[in-house]
C-alpha cells in the first residue's frame, strides 16, 4: 500500500442542525479518517484466466502488502501496530494487563494477546484480511482496531495455531478449584464474536496442550496422582476429541503414556508430544489414531525434550533438550541430534520455520539469527547450517534483564523480522539473498513480535 | 357495541364510591333466552375474570361499590360492554344478553384502552383459536395473509413478512406480547421474523398507523403476536399438534401447556419444523420467451421444486408467573432457531446455495398490579430482553453476519375513570444495537435509541364512544462508522468506449473509503382522535384520524452496499448523487421526519346473522422514504459469473437504488361481509385494495393487487369444513424497473373431526391448499420470477387440547 492512513489525522468536521415541523429532525455528521481499499471497479476485460491459481496478484480484488506487525512493548502494556509496507505507525493500543504474550490468531488477521495471570485473551484486529468470496478472493485493508472480544477461561498458557484454527489451553487453577479448559477458534469467531466456542471441559486443572487434526482434536489427560506418571500438574496421557455440536466429547485415549507430558507440535501427517522419556507420535488411520513412542537417543542424556517444532510443510520436526536440537522423524521413528548446536554459553531466544518450511530459524541470545535447512536422506532429514546473520551492532551485555531479541516470520514470503531491544529497532531479514533488507526505527523496546496479514498458503497439498 | 345505560343494568343510586366489597352474580343468555357457556366475563381494570359455567353463570365477588365496567365475549356472538353500579351491601343478580355476530370478535390485548375488530374507531383485527391454527404457516407473513388489508411479501416460503395495506418493512412494526420482535427482518425481505404462530394465542393486527401504541415503528401498522408466556392464571391446559404437508414435505410438531399451583403459573411451549424445498406447478424462474422455446423440451419431467427453500426451526419458552390477588408479575425465556434457505440468493453455481441460520434468545417480564385506588386503577409493565443474530451461510462459509440486541421497557398506567374517561398513559423505552459484518453488510452497524411517553383517552358520550391519544418520541440513532466508498457506478446507456475501459490492471488501484460517526436525533410526535357512533342498535360508524411521525430508520438512512435479498445496490438517504450523476457524496438535503396523515372511516353492522365491517382509508405521507432507481449500475462485491470471458457484465452488477423522500399518497379499502345462514353453515365474503403513489408521480414498487375471495364454513358438533376462494387480480400499476404480475385464484379446503378422547378433545384434519395447482406469482414478492406460491398441497394433521 502506497498511501498510508493518516491522510487527515484532525477529522474534518461538518456539523449541520435541521429543524422542521412539529417533530425535531437534528442531524450531525463528523467525517472521520477515511479507510483505503483495493480498488474494486477495474471492469472486466482483463485477465479472467481463473484456472484455479489463487495467486492472482493482478486480481482486481487482492492486495499485494509485506503485511503487518504487532509489537509488544516491553516498557508499557502497549501493543502497536506498523505497516510493513512503509514503515509506518498504524495504532498503538493500550493494554487491560501486564505481564502479555502476544501471537497471531489462525488465520495471521489478528494479534492475539494473552495474560496468563489474569485469566485473559484478547484480540486486536490488524485489519488486514482476506474473505473467499467463492468466485475470488477478496481482500481487505483497513485500520486497526481493539476488538470487544475476549476470553476469559482461567489461565490461558498454550496458544497454539493448529490446522487453521487457534487452540487455547486453558491450564486451570487448582487453587481456585478451576478446571481445565480447551477453547478452538477461526478468526470468523473472532471477528462474529462467536459466544460459545467448541470446547473441553475437564474436571482437573493441568498444564496441557492440545493439537487438531481434521475433526479431531488430540488433547492431554491428567490422570489421578495415584495413577499418573507425571509429576505436579502436567499430564501424562493424550486422547482422541471428536466434534459433536459444540463441544469435544472424547473418543479415544492413545495406549501409550506420555509422561511429564510437555511440548507438542505437528505437521501434516503426524502429532508429536515430548515426554521424559521419548517423543509420542499419533497418527490417523481412518478415524482412529495409533501411537508410538520415539524413545530418547543417547545424547538427550538427562535432559527430555520439552518443546517440539513442526510445519505442515515439513516432514521432520524438531525438537528441543536442554538446549540441544534434535531431529525428530515421525515416518520412520527416528531421532537424530542436529550436528550444528550452539555455542556453549548461546542460548536460544527464539525458534521458527520460515513460511513453507524451507528453514528452520534460532535467533540466540549472542545477537545471530542461525538458518538452518535440510535434506532428505533415505526418508531421513538432515539439517545443516546455512549461515548466520550477525543482527546487532550493540554490545550485548546491555541487554536489560528480562528483556531478550525475538522474532517473526512472514506467511506470505521469505521475511523475517527481529526485534532488537537494545537498538530499540525492528529489522527486516529476505531469506532469499540472507540479508538485512530494512529496519523499522521504533523507538522503544520490543518484548515480542508477530507478524499478521495474509497469509499466502503453501502450494501443494 | 356500547351500551351505557343497558336495560339489564341494575341501576343503584348513585352511591359515593366506598370500600365495602361487593359481590355480582349474573347470568349470559342468548337473544332465544338460552343459556350461553365458556363466555368470557371481565371486570374492565381490575383482572378480574371468569369465565361462565353450563348453565351460563358467573359470580364476582370483592369488587369495588360504584361504577364496574364489565365486557362478556364469546365465540359467535357480539361483545357486550355495560356499566353496572353496584350499591352497597347487596349481591347483585344480573342477567346479560348476547347477540350473535358471525364475525369473530376478539379483544386487543396489548392496547391500553378497548380495542377489536366490532368495536374500536381505527381498524383492527385478530387471529385466534381454530382459525389461527388453519391459516399458520411457516412464516408470519403467509399465517396473516388472509387477513383482509394484510397481504404477504412471499419470499418462498422461507421468510414472508406481511404488508398492511401496501406497507411494510420499517413502517410494519412486528411485536411480540406488545415488545419489539427485535429481528433484522425489517431490513430485508430475505431475513426472517423471529416469530412463531404454532405457538402463538393470537396474533393481531392493527392497520393503520399505531404509532400511539408502538411508536415510530408503527406508521403503517402493528402486528402483535400473543403467547401465554408469562400466566396469568394456573389452570391447566394446553394444546399440542402434530402435521404433515405434502408439498413442501414439511413436518410440525408443537405444543403449549399452563399450569401451576395456587400462587403460581408454569408455562411451556415448543415447536419444531422441518421442510424440504417446496413444489412448484411450473418452472420456478420464470423464463422470457426466448428462452422459453429454447427451453422447451425440459419441461416435460413435470417435477418443479424452488431450489433452497427448505427451512428447518425450532423453539422453546418456558415461563413462570407469581399470581397474587392483585395481579401476577413473571418472567419467560425463549430459544428460537431457524435454519432456511435463501432462494434466489443462490451464487450462479447452482450447488453453492446461501442459507441462513438464525438464533435469538428472548427474556420478557410481564406483570399487572391492580392498584384500584382513587387515581390508579392498573400498572403494567413489560420489558424484554432480546439477543438476535443470523448468519448468512456461502459454500459453507459465514459470508454476513447480522446481529440485534433490544433492551425494552414498558409502563402502562390506567387510570381510574375520571369524570368517565378512561384510558392512561404509557411510557416506553427501548435500545436496539443492529449490527452486521461480512460482505453484505450494507448498513453500518447503529444503535438506536427510543424514549416515549403517550397518553390514551376514550369516553362514552351517549351513543358515541370518543377515543384519542397522544405521543411524543425522541429517537436517536448513532452510528460511529458509516463508510461512503468511491463508487464506480455507470449508467449502461452510455456508451461503453467511454467508460475507459483504459485501467491499468497491473496497477494497483487503491481508493479511499470516507468515515463518518453519524448521530441523528429526532423527536416525532404523534396525535389521534377517533369516535365510534352507535346511530342505531346493532351498527356503528366510526372515524379515526391521525397525524403520526415517523424517524426513518438506520437502513434507510446509511445503507452503502450490495444487498442480495432485494437485488439492488442500496444507499442511504444520507447520501446523495453529486452532480457529474454517478458518484456519491453526502447528501445536502435535510433529513426529516416522514409524516402519515390518515383518514379511516368505518361502517360496521354488529350484530344479527349478517354482519359487515367495511373501511375506506385515505393516507398522504409526506416525506416518504423509498427507493429510486439512479439510472446506474454497480459491482456487486459479490460477482458469481466468473467462468471465462464470457460473463454478461450485467450478471454481476446490481442496479443502484438510493433512498429519497417524496409525498405520497395510499388510499383504499377493506370489506368484510359475513352471514350466519343457519347454525351450521356460515358464509363470509371480502375485497380489499390498495393504490400507493408518489404524488403527481408513479406508483410505489410491489403493491399489493386488489384482491377479493369468499370462505364457506360448515360445522356441527363434530365436523367443521372450510372452502376458501381466493382472486388475487393482475396488478398493472408498477414503478419504473418493475414488470406487472398476472392475477390468479388460489382455492383452499379443509375438513377437520373432533372427537373427545379420555377428556381430551382431539382434532384430526385434512387441508388442501392451491387446489387447482395454479401458478401464483405474487406481485408483492422480491423473488416473483423465480419463487412462485407452492402447488398443489395436502397436509393432514391432529390436534389436542385438554
Amino acid at each position: 500500500m502506497k498511501k498510508s492512513f493518516q491522510l487527515n489525522l484532525v477529522a474534518a468536521s461538518l456539523a449541520a442542525i435541521f429543524l422542521s415541523g412539529c417533530g425535531d429532525a437534528e442531524t450531525k455528521i463528523v467525517e472521520k479518517d477515511p479507510i483505503e481499499v483495493p480498488d474494486d471497479n477495474d471492469d472486466h476485460d482483463h485477465d479472467h484466466d481463473d484456472d484455479g491459481d489463487d495467486h492472482d496478484h493482478g486480481d482486481e480484488y487482492t492486495i499485494e502488502s509485506l503485511g503487518r506487525l504487532a509489537v509488544l512493548s516491553a516498557e508499557s502494556n502497549t501493543t502497536t501496530l506498523y505497516d510493513l509496507d512503509d514503515g509506518a505507525l498504524l495504532d498503538t493500543f493500550s493494554l487491560i494487563y501486564d505481564g502479555n504474550a502476544i501471537t497471531a490468531s489462525a488465520g495471521y488477521r489478528f494479534a492475539v494477546i494473552a495474560s496468563r495471570n489474569n485469566d485473559y485473551v484478547g484480540f486486536i484486529d490488524s485489519g488486514l484480511w482476506r474473505e473467499d468470496h467463492v468466485e475470488h478472493l477478496h481482500d481487505y485493508q483497513q485500520a486497526p482496531v481493539m476488538s470487544d472480544y475476549q476470553l476469559n477461561g482461567s489461565s490461558p498458557t498454550h496458544i497454539i495455531k493448529s490446522d487453521d484454527e487457534m487452540i487455547i489451553f486453558n491450564d486451570g487453577d487448582a487453587d481456585a478449584g478451576v478446571s481445565a479448559s480447551v477453547e478452538v477458534l477461526k478468526d470468523t469467531d473472532i471477528s462474529g464474536e462467536t459466544s460459545e466456542l467448541p470446547h473441553i471441559d475437564y474436571s482437573i486443572n493441568m498444564h496441557g496442550v492440545a493439537l487438531a487434526h481434521d475433526e479431531y482434536l488430540l488433547s492431554t489427560v491428567r490422570r489421578d496422582d495415584t495413577e499418573t506418571t507425571s509429576a505436579g500438574t502436567l499430564p501424562d496421557q493424550v486422547a482422541v476429541y471428536h466434534l459433536h455440536g459444540n463441544e469435544y466429547e472424547q473418543e479415544q485415549i492413545l495406549d501409550i503414556t506420555c509422561p511429564d507430558l510437555h511440548g507438542a507440535s505437528q505437521n501434516d501427517d503426524y502429532i508429536a508430544f515430548g515426554c521424559t522419556d521419548g517423543v509420542l507420535v499419533a497418527h490417523e488411520h481412518d478415524g482412529e489414531f495409533e501411537a508410538v513412542k520415539i524413545a530418547n537417543i543417547e545424547s538427550v542424556g538427562s535432559s527430555r525434550i520439552g518443546s517440539i517444532y513442526g510445519h505442515e510443510e515439513s516432514d521432520s520436526l524438531i525438537g528441543v533438550a536442554g538446549g540441544s536440537l534434535f531431529a525428530i522423524n515421525p515416518e520412520v521413528n527416528t531421532m537424530e541430534k542436529l550436528e550444528w548446536q550452539l555455542a556453549e554459553g548461546v542460548s536460544a531466544v527464539s525458534y521458527a520455520f520460515s513460511h513453507e518450511a524451507e528453514y528452520f530459524l534460532v535467533l540466540d541470545s549472542a545477537g545471530y539469527l542461525n538458518i538452518l535447512n535440510s535434506h532428505s536422506h533415505d526418508g531421513e532429514a538432515h539439517w545443516e547450517l546455512v549461515t548466520s546473520i550477525d543482527i546487532s551492532e550493540e554490545d550485548i551485555s546491555t541487554m536489560p534483564e528480562d528483556m531478550s531479541f525475538s522474532m517473526t516470520a512472514a506467511q506470505n514470503g521469505d521475511h523475517v523480522y527481529v526485534a532488537d531491544p537494545i537498538a530499540k529497532h525492528i529489522l527486516q531479514i529476505d531469506l532469499a539473498t540472507m540479508t538485512i533488507e530494512d529496519d523499522i526505527e521504533i523507538g522503544f523496546s520490543a518484548s515480542a513480535i508477530t507478524w499478521l496479514g495474509i497469509a499466502e498458503e503453501a502450494h501443494d497439498h | 357495541m356500547f351500551k351505557i345505560s343497558g336495560i339489564a343494568a341494575i341501576i343503584g343510586l348513585l352511591l359515593p364510591t366506598s370500600l365495602l366489597a361487593q359481590t355480582i352474580q349474573g347470568e349470559v343468555k342468548n337473544d332465544n333466552g338460552k343459556s350461553i357457556a365458556g363466555a368470557t366475563v371481565r371486570v374492565e381494570g381490575t383482572g378480574a375474570a371468569t369465565t361462565t359455567d353450563k348453565n351460563g353463570r358467573f359470580i364476582f365477588h370483592d369488587l369495588a361499590s360504584g361504577k364496574n365496567e364489565i365486557h362478556i365475549s364469546a365465540e359467535g356472538f357480539a361483545h357486550l360492554h355495560q356499566d353496572i353500579i353496584l350499591s352497597d351491601d347487596k349481591t347483585n343478580p344480573l342477567t346479560l344478553v348476547l347477540t350473535r355476530s358471525p364475525i369473530e370478535v376478539i379483544d386487543i390485548v396489548a392496547t391500553p384502552i378497548h380495542m377489536s375488530v366490532m368495536e374500536s374507531a381505527a381498524p383492527v383485527s385478530v387471529l385466534a383459536g381454530d382459525a389461527l391454527r388453519r391459516q399458520q404457516a411457516s412464516t408470519l407473513g403467509d399465517s396473516l395473509e388472509k387477513l383482509p388489508g394484510v397481504q404477504s411479501n412471499f419470499h418462498g416460503n422461507v421468510a414472508s413478512t406481511p404488508i398492511i395495506r401496501g406497507l411494510s418493512g420499517p413502517r410494519v412494526m412486528i411485536a411480540q406480547n406488545g415488545l419489539d420482535a427485535s429481528d433484522v427482518s425489517r431490513v430485508g425481505p430475505d431475513h426472517s421474523v423471529a416469530s412463531e404462530a404454532s405457538t402463538a394465542q393470537q396474533i393481531e393486527v392493527l392497520r393503520g398507523p399505531a404509532t400511539l401504541f408502538y411508536g415510530s415503528g408503527a406508521v403503517g401498522g402493528v402486528i402483535n403476536v400473543v403467547d401465554g408466556r408469562v400466566p396469568t392464571d394456573s389452570t391447566t391446559r394446553g394444546e399440542w399438534l402434530l402435521e404433515n404437508n405434502s408439498a413442501d414435505d414439511r413436518k410440525l410438531a408443537s405444543f403449549n401447556l399452563t399450569t401451576g399451583t395456587d400462587s403460581f403459573g408454569f408455562y411451556a411451549d415448543g415447536y419444531w419444523r422441518e421442510s424440504n424445498d417446496y413444489e412448484v406447478p411450473v418452472e420456478a424462474e420464470l423464463e422470457t420467451e426466448e428462452e422459453h422455446a429454447e427451453h422447451d423440451h425440459d419441461h416435460d419431467s413435470g417435477d418443479f421444486t424452488v431450489e433452497n427453500s427448505a427451512e428447518k426451526s425450532n423453539g422453546f419458552t418456558l415461563g413462570t408467573s407469581y399470581l397474587f390477588d392483585q395481579g401476577y408479575v413473571g418472567v419467560a425465556v425463549e430459544q428460537f432457531n431457524r435454519e432456511y434457505g435463501v432462494p434466489g440468493h443462490s451464487h450462479g453455481d447452482e450447488s453453492e446455495n446461501v442459507y441462513a441460520d438464525l438464533e435469538q434468545t428472548r427474556v420478557q417480564l410481564l406483570g399487572e398490579f391492580n392498584i384500584d385506588n382513587d387515581w390508579v386503577k392498573q400498572v403494567k409493565f413489560a420489558s424484554g430482553f432480546t439477543d438476535y443474530e443470523h448468519a448468512e451461510i456461502e459454500a459453507g462459509q459465514i459470508g454476513t453476519i447480522f446481529e440485534n440486541q433490544t433492551q425494552e421497557v414498558k409502563v402502562d398506567i390506567i387510570q381510574s375513570p375520571f369524570y368517565d374517561w378512561n384510558g392512561g398513559i404509557s411510557f416506553h423505552f427501548k435500545d436496539s444495537d443492529v449490527s452486521a459484518e461480512g460482505e453484505e453488510a450494507f448498513t453500518p452497524p447503529s444503535e438506536a435509541q427510543t424514549i416515549a411517553l403517550a397518553l390514551m383517552q376514550e369516553k362514552h358520550f351517549g351513543d358515541v364512544l370518543l377515543q384519542f391519544g397522544a405521543r411524543i418520541e425522541h429517537v436517536k440513532i448513532t452510528a460511529d462508522n458509516v463508510l461512503l466508498p468511491s463508487l464506480d457506478a455507470h449508467s449502461h446507456d452510455e456508451s461503453e468506449e467511454e467508460d475507459a475501459h483504459d485501467h491499468d490492471h497491473d496497477d494497483e488501484t487503491t481508493s479511499s473509503t470516507q468515515v463518518f460517526a453519524v448521530e441523528h436525533k429526532f423527536t416525532p410526535v404523534s396525535l389521534s382522535a377517533g369516535l365510534v357512533w352507535a346511530f342505531t342498535p346493532g351498527y356503528n360508524l366510526g372515524l379515526s384520524i391521525s397525524r403520526s411521525e415517523r424517524a426513518p430508520s438506520a437502513s434507510e438512512l446509511l445503507s452503502f452496499g450490495p444487498h442480495i435479498g432485494t437485488g439492488s445496490y442500496e444507499i442511504g438517504s444520507l447520501f446523495a448523487l453529486n452532480e457529474d450523476n454517478t458518484s456519491l457524496g453526502l447528501s445536502n438535503e435535510v433529513i426529516d421526519l416522514e409524516t402519515a396523515n390518515n383518514i379511516d372511516l368505518t361502517f360496521r353492522k354488529t350484530q344479527g346473522n349478517v354482519a359487515f365491517v367495511l373501511n375506506a382509508f385515505y393516507n398522504q405521507i409526506d416525506n416518504y422514504y423509498y427507493q429510486t432507481f439512479t439510472g446506474l449500475y454497480a459491482e456487486s462485491g459479490h460477482d458469481h459469473g466468473d467462468d471465462g470471458h464470457d460473463h454478461d457484465e450485467e450478471e454481476t452488477e446490481l442496479p443502484v437504488y438510493l433512498f429519497q423522500t417524496d409525498d405520497v399518497v395510499l388510499h383504499g379499502f377493506e370489506a368484510q361481509v359475513a352471514w350466519q345462514v343457519n347454525d351450521t353453515f356460515k358464509a363470509t365474503a371480502f375485497s380489499d385494495y390498495v393504490r400507493a403513489k408518489v404524488k403527481d408521480g408513479d406508483d410505489l414498487p410491489r403493491t399489493p393487487p386488489l384482491r377479493f375471495g369468499t370462505q364457506f364454513e360448515y360445522q356441527n358438533e363434530q365436523i367443521s369444513a372450510h372452502l376458501d376462494i381466493t382472486r388475487y387480480q393482475d396488478q398493472n400499476n408498477t414503478s419504473i424497473n418493475e414488470t406487472s404480475t398476472d392475477g390468479y385464484t388460489l382455492v383452499d379446503a379443509s375438513v377437520s373431526y373432533d372427537l373427545e378422547v379420555l377428556n381430551h378433545d382431539i382434532a384430526l384434519y385434512l387441508k388442501g391448499t392451491n387446489l387447482t395447482d395454479t401458478e401464483a406469482r405474487v406481485h408483492t414478492s422480491f423473488i416473483k420470477d423465480i419463487a412462485p406460491r407452492p402447488g398443489r398441497s395436502f397436509a393432514i394433521g391432529i390436534r389436542g387440547y385438554f
